[in-house]
């Protein structure tokens, strides 16, 4: 078999420009499932069982069904009552699945900082929910970064899930592509090195902030 | 007892305990303690381990929730069983900001530099700005003897640095009364006298404390009044000029003897 490339050439433009659209995706997915997360697992861990219930299964069946029918449920699901763009369902789909596997990384680091913490922020006289934002939530982030960084990094590689539901990323970018040039090996192999690239610098940026947090812990 | 210091308001002492009880559970811890401390006085509290020191400091600044009794701070209680949820918890965290705490582990905040953990609580609890809290900060690293690590992070610092950061960090607040929990139970021996010093250097400036503690001869040294307290209740308190060398009770005797031996 021999490889030809000029395809992929050819089709570069639409190529980045899926990939622009993937990381687009990622970006927002990632600022809505830290933050969210965050307050899911502030929520859970120091409000009342009412509250705290609800949320902790909402976080048991993202993390026990695929991405591929929450997405599903959510695309078709929804379309049933109202007329929303793939893109965002595919941002809400995905942006719910890791809020549950962020929530559940930071309910193990706020349990982990130590009682004394607490105590001796209310000892100067902070109250529970300062004491919580100053003091309880950074230490948990910090504690968290490794966990979190491999949950984004595979949050990248999941945006490819989002073609399912025909969202223009570049999985999808490149189906259209080899469609047209009946070249799908080579396709696969240059947007396997995109995704792989993409990769490279987030965990060089995962061991960044990791060095740059070492010593706060 | 002197005087000297109690013109101001003469009636009313810094901090009142009064009968306090408390349980954890099926365990009485404390059995009916009182203590007055006046101002500008400094009170150690010895006894063996056990024996409901530290959960009576904790009472003070209602770290410990007591079952009975009365406490009191320059006569506000500082106990309210009457206020409930947030009205409670503006009052507690007011009476907090008057008081200062000093842990046997430092719990110093791990992800704010030496400066920051001294003047978070004055910059967001009193609104200072960041210059003038940061020349306050200085100024309190600098009685502790550690200006020139106010951007050095807990983790680098060793066991005495930590701790005199963290009574650098109580005073921020400008307390009325300190409270000690063993403060130098958890250094290495060789650390524990820089810890002391700034402890004697408050003492000088007629700081109130109240000082749970290991160490006979600091206490002895510094204290206006010693307590000995034993399975929940005090077993004696006088002078610790007589305290720690001739006690009327026997079960001080007998702690004494042991601890002494070590
Ligand atoms: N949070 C708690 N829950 C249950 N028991 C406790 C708690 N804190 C202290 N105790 C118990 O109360 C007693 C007094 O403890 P403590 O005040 O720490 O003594 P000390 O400081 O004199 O060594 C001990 O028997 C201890 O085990
Ligand atoms: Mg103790």
């Amino acid at each position: 078999m021999e490889f030809d490339f000029t395809p992929v050439i050819t089709y570069f433009p639409t190529l980045l420009q899926g990939l622009g659209v993937g990381l687009l995706v990622a970006l927002v997915v990632a600022f809505m499932s830290i933050v969210g997360g965050l307050l899911v697992a502030v929520i859970s861990v120091y409000v009342n069982k009412v509250v705290s219930w609800p949320l902790r299964f909402f976080i048991w069946l993202f993390m026990t069904t695929p991405l591929l029918l929450q997405l599903y449920f959510l695309y078709f699901g929804l379309g049933e009552w109202i007329l929303i763009p793939a893109i965002l369902v595919g941002i809400l789909g995905l942006g719910f699945h890791y809020m549950a596997y962020n929530a559940d990384i930071f309910i193990a680091t706020i349990k982990a900082v130590s009682g004394g913490q607490y105590e001796a922020s209310r000892s100067l006289g902070f109250g529970h929910i300062a004491t919580i934002f100053y003091i309880i939530v950074p230490q948990a982030l910090i504690r968290s970064i490794p966990q979190l960084g491999n949950n984004m990094i595979l949050m990248v590689k999941d945006t490819s899930v989002l073609s399912a539901i025909g969202v223009a990323e570049l999985v999808y970018a490149s189906q259209y592509a080899i469609s047209v040039t009946f070249r799908p090996f080579e396709f696969f192999i240059v947007i396997a090195v995109m995704y792989y690239v993409v990769n490279i610098f987030m965990e060089l940026g995962q061991a960044w902030l990791e060095r740059m947090t070492a010593y706060r812990r | 007892m002197s005087t000297e210091n109690q013109t101001d308001t003469p009636d009313t002492p810094m901090v009142e305990i009064r009968d306090v009880y408390k349980r954890f559970g099926d365990l009485e811890v404390l059995k009916g303690i009182n203590l007055t401390v006046n101002r500008g006085k400094i009170i150690s509290i010895i006894g063996p381990s056990g024996s409901g020191k530290s959960t009576l400091l904790r009472s003070v600044n209602h770290l410990e929730v007591i079952e009975k009794g009365s406490i009191f701070l320059e006569g506000v209680q500082v106990n309210r069983p009457d206020l409930k949820g947030l009205a409670f918890e503006r009052h507690i965290n007011h009476i907090r900001q008057n008081m200062g705490m000093v842990f046997q582990h430092f719990n110093l905040f791990p992800h704010l530099s030496t400066i920051d953990n001294v003047t978070l609580a004055p910059r967001k609890l009193k609104g200072m700005e960041a210059k003038a809290a940061r020349e306050w900060g200085m100024e309190l690293l600098n009685r502790v003897g550690l200006a020139e690590k106010a951007d050095v992070f807990p983790n680098w610092l060793s066991g005495g640095q930590k701790q005199r950061v963290a009574i650098a960090r109580a005073l921020a607040m400008k307390p009325k009364v300190m409270l000690f929990d063993e403060a130098t139970s958890a250094l290495d021996p060789e650390l524990v006298e820089e810890v002391n010093l700034v402890m004697r250097s408050l003492a000088e400036e007629h700081m109130t404390m109240l000082i749970v503690t290991h160490e006979m001869g600091f206490a002895r040294d510094v204290s206006d009044w010693a307590m000995f307290m034993d399975g929940g209740v005090v077993v004696e308190e006088c002078a610790p000029q007589k305290l720690f060398s001739n006690p009327d009770q026997e079960r001080t005797r007998n702690f004494l003897k042991k601890h002494l031996q070590g």
